[in-house]
């Protein structure tokens, strides 16, 4: 990092490199690009989802953010589609140019492999993935990516990587721990929860299996929520990458209220306290089920189980 | 420094600090936004609290012929309050992005600032009399027994202690979605422009309940937007005719004229991209955060990160001039994207007439004809100028350390590369929390107003 004081490193490497346009082909300056690439992209993605400010964070800094993510996300698919072939073929459409403005909107990409963070992230080992920038800062930036590829520059990625490092992990848990529901999805879920407890167990099940449409609808859904939409706009266009809905849906609290007070079933109907073995009695039946498709439901009753302990105070 | 005249440099002297001298800078301090009147007589500052303050230069002293007038608080009053934006959840900022004066028309001054949301006209004007001997009201305002008055006698005006007193005449909200970034008052003075992150707004002076639309980039599919607005002015001569850059790099021309919406700008100014300093952020570099007409308005300015642009409004393909303001950060980029220093936002300035010169339409004589040094901020609280006529350039500092009036301010020099020599600052040991994004530069005389996180810095040439 930058700051007062700070030793100076490889002066004289420095002076020599400053400015010059290093073709990625040559051996080392090729894995510095790609490990510079790499480090860009995962600063990107931190500063689009770790940032929670109390204001509307600025729209331009997001839309440069954004647009970084898209060029990098544009290169590698070229790369990717270049791989197979070893052919110098005529240098592609230079991904930095406006190439990637034609980057189709994220939700048209569901039929074909969408790009998952864990597949850029995933490639490289653990510790490079975490580089601090100020280590490549003195290495040539001032790249732009010639075509030659000599062959694969790293392992066609797989679904899932057997290494994964802890940002994609991470991601994965917090997938896992709430399958994709949309803020108005979950709005719509909870007014039909409110009667039966019995509910929130049905839409759970629904939005787990219904992912694939869920975010068709999302992108509608994102043009009716204004407010939403603003602030979650560019945020949304890594394809699979329901984080932003994670992040910015309302989370599902109907299965927590068990204030019979505030129950919203009308008035007439009688207002039994619901006990926590009750709870888990109508989620039962579903415990039994075969493990794949309620792997991320079983979590939820075991969260579920915990603050019910807590509340409950058993 | 060296005029068309022959020798006359300029050698800036620190004047006067404003602001507290400790480290520990509280939030709602941070200056954001500085500027001086059209006379240069009343100088402006707005904060992150949504303050303003006013500071008055006071009359010369013949006698203190060695110096020009100091700058003294005159007014300070509340302009923005913190506000929240229930529909989305969140807060709106109270800081003050921009302060535009008016020009004065009678006694009292007139200014335009604005948030994040709201733009508002406030009046300042003085008050150093007051009716005294009212016939029918006690001194403190109680009013008498009618049956006591049996004389009549008319109130006199008597002197009082100067009180300035700000009020708000106008308050133009609710026409931005986004994030207003300026504003511009037409050289109609009836009309102003305020531009945020996808459109720009034309209002009247005297109307706030409603704004015309004249530009709006934002895309039907809000995931398309690649680009926005980053700043917006109007032709100093020309009332239908007004500028806006944006994130990448661009500046539009745009004639009110042409059409209800100008969307299709008149002329696009742009400059090809340099391939051999092509990098990851090339894109984010050029973005430009401030853009300023020259007084003739032949010519504009432009800051984008690392450099400043002149461009003539006949030639749309390139700039006239670039200056490069600290080309030392490009080997930094990466680590200036990490800690988010590559967003700062820098703004330029030029410098105005000067009064010593004897003709000031003369270029000959003129030891600094308007216009013709540009002058911009940088990181470790460094500022820099460049002098279009001599290219050459000076890099000063705006620290308490030269703190003794009438002292020259040494040069500073910051080593990119190789050996540091004595009295180098090595790019390394520059500190990016000390920034210098606001500027600005008397319209009439050689005083600079240099605003560093906190504390304003007001420097002067040295006359002789």
């Amino acid at each position: 990092m930058l700051g007062k004081g700070g030793k100076r490193k490889f002066d004289e490497h420095e002076d020599g490199l400053e400015g010059k346009v290093v073709s990625p082909t040559d051996g080392p300056s090729k894995v510095s690009y790609t490990l510079q690439r790499q480090t860009i992209f995962n600063i990107s993605l931190m500063k689009l989802y770790n940032h929670r400010p109390l204001t509307e964070p600025s729209l331009q800094k997001t839309v440069l953010i954004n647009n970084m993510l898209r060029r990098i996300q544009e290169e590698l698919k070229q790369e990717g589609s270049l791989r197979p072939m070893f052919v110098t073929a005529s240098q592609p459409a230079d991904p930095l140019s406006d190439n990637f403005r034609e980057a189709q909107p994220p939700f048209s990409h569901l039929s074909s492999p969408p790009l998952l963070p864990t597949d850029l992230v995933s490639t490289m080992p653990l510790e490079s993935c975490l580089t601090p920038a100020s280590l490549l800062e003195d290495d040539t930036f001032c790249t732009s990516p010639t075509v030659q590829h000599d062959g694969p520059t790293k392992p066609p990625p797989p679904a899932l990587q057997a290494v994964k490092d802890s940002f994609s992990s991470a991601l994965d848990e917090i997938e896992e721990l709430c399958p994709a529901p949309t803020s108005a999805e979950a709005v719509a879920a909870d007014a039909a929860a409110e009667g039966s407890k019995a509910h929130p167990s049905e839409s759970n099940i629904h939005r787990a299996e219904g992912l694939p449409e869920s975010r068709t609808a999302d992108s509608k859904l994102m043009d009716s929520l204004p407010g939403n939409f603003e602030i979650t706009a560019s945020t949304g266009f890594l394809t699979d990458l329901t984080l932003d809905d994670i992040l910015f849906a309302d989370i599902d609290t109907s299965m927590y209220d068990f204030d019979p007070c505030t129950s919203a079933t009308g008035a007439a109907s009688k207002m039994a306290p619901v006990s926590a073995d009750e709870l888990l009695k109508t989620l039962a039946p579903y415990s039994s089920q075969p493990v794949t498709p309620n792997q991320p439901f079983k979590m939820d009753l075991t969260e579920l189980d915990h603050i019910m302990e807590v509340l409950v105070g058993s | 420094f060296v005029g068309a005249g022959g020798g006359n440099d300029i050698q800036w002297c620190f004047s006067q600090v404003k602001g507290a001298v400790d480290d520990d800078v509280a939030e709602a301090d941070i200056i954001s936004t500085v500027e001086f009147n059209h006379s240069g007589e009343l100088l402006a500052t707005g904060d992150k609290g949504g303050r303003v303050v006013i500071f008055q230069q006071e009359q010369e002293n013949k006698t203190q012929s060695h110096s020009r007038g100091e700058y003294n608080v005159y007014s300070t009053f509340q302009s923005h309050e913190p506000e929240f934006d229930y529909l989305k959840s969140l807060e709106i900022e109270e800081k003050i992005n921009k302060i535009r004066w008016l020009p004065q028309k009678n006694a009292a001054q007139f200014l335009l600032s604005t948030n994040d949301k709201t733009i508002k006209l406030w009046k300042i004007s003085e008050r150093d009399k007051r009716p005294e001997g009212y016939n029918l009201k006690e001194e403190d305002g109680r009013y008498r027994d009618p049956t006591t008055v049996t004389t009549l006698r008319v109130p006199v005006f008597r002197p009082m202690d100067l009180m300035v007193e700000a009020s708000p005449r106008r308050i133009f909200a609710n026409a931005h979605t986004y994030h207003i970034n300026s504003i511009s008052i037409n050289s109609d003075y009836e009309t102003y422009l305020s531009a945020d992150d996808l459109r720009i707004n034309l209002w009247h002076l005297e109307i706030t309940d409603r704004s015309f639309n004249i530009v709006d980039i934002k895309p039907a599919n809000m995931e398309e937007l690649t680009e926005v607005i980053t700043a917006a002015e109007f032709h100093p001569n020309s009332c239908s005719t007004f500028v806006y850059s944006s994130s990448k790099g661009t500046i539009r021309l745009c004639d009110m004229r042409a059409s209800a919406l100008c969307d299709r700008h008149s002329k696009l100014f742009e400059e090809p991209e340099d391939p051999s300093n092509r990098s990851f952020f090339s894109e984010i570099i050029s973005s430009i955060s401030d853009v300023k007409f020259s007084h003739s308005g032949r010519y504009m300015m432009t800051r984008d990160y690392l450099s400043v642009k002149i461009w003539d409004l006949n030639m749309e393909n390139r700039p006239v001039e670039t200056y490069q303001v600290h080309e030392y950060l490009r080997s930094k980029l990466c680590s200036l994207y990490e800690n988010d220093c590559i967003f700062d936002k820098f703004e330029c300035c030029w410098n105005g007439l000067d009064r010593q010169a004897a003709f000031p339409t003369d270029v000959l004589l003129c030891s600094s004809p308007s216009c013709s040094i540009v002058m911009t901020g940088s990181y470790n609280n460094f500022f820099r100028m460049f002098d279009r006529n001599t290219k050459r350039d000076v890099t000063l500092e705006a620290s308490r350390e030269n703190n003794k009036p009438r002292t020259v301010l040494k040069p500073r020099k910051v080593c990119a590369s190789g050996k540091r020599k004595k009295d180098e600052i090595s790019v390394d040991s520059l500190d990016f929390n000390k920034k210098i994004l606001h500027t600005a530069w008397h319209p009439k005389e050689n005083i600079i107003a240099v605003a560093t996180t906190n504390n304003l810095y007001i420097f002067q040439d040295k006359m002789n």
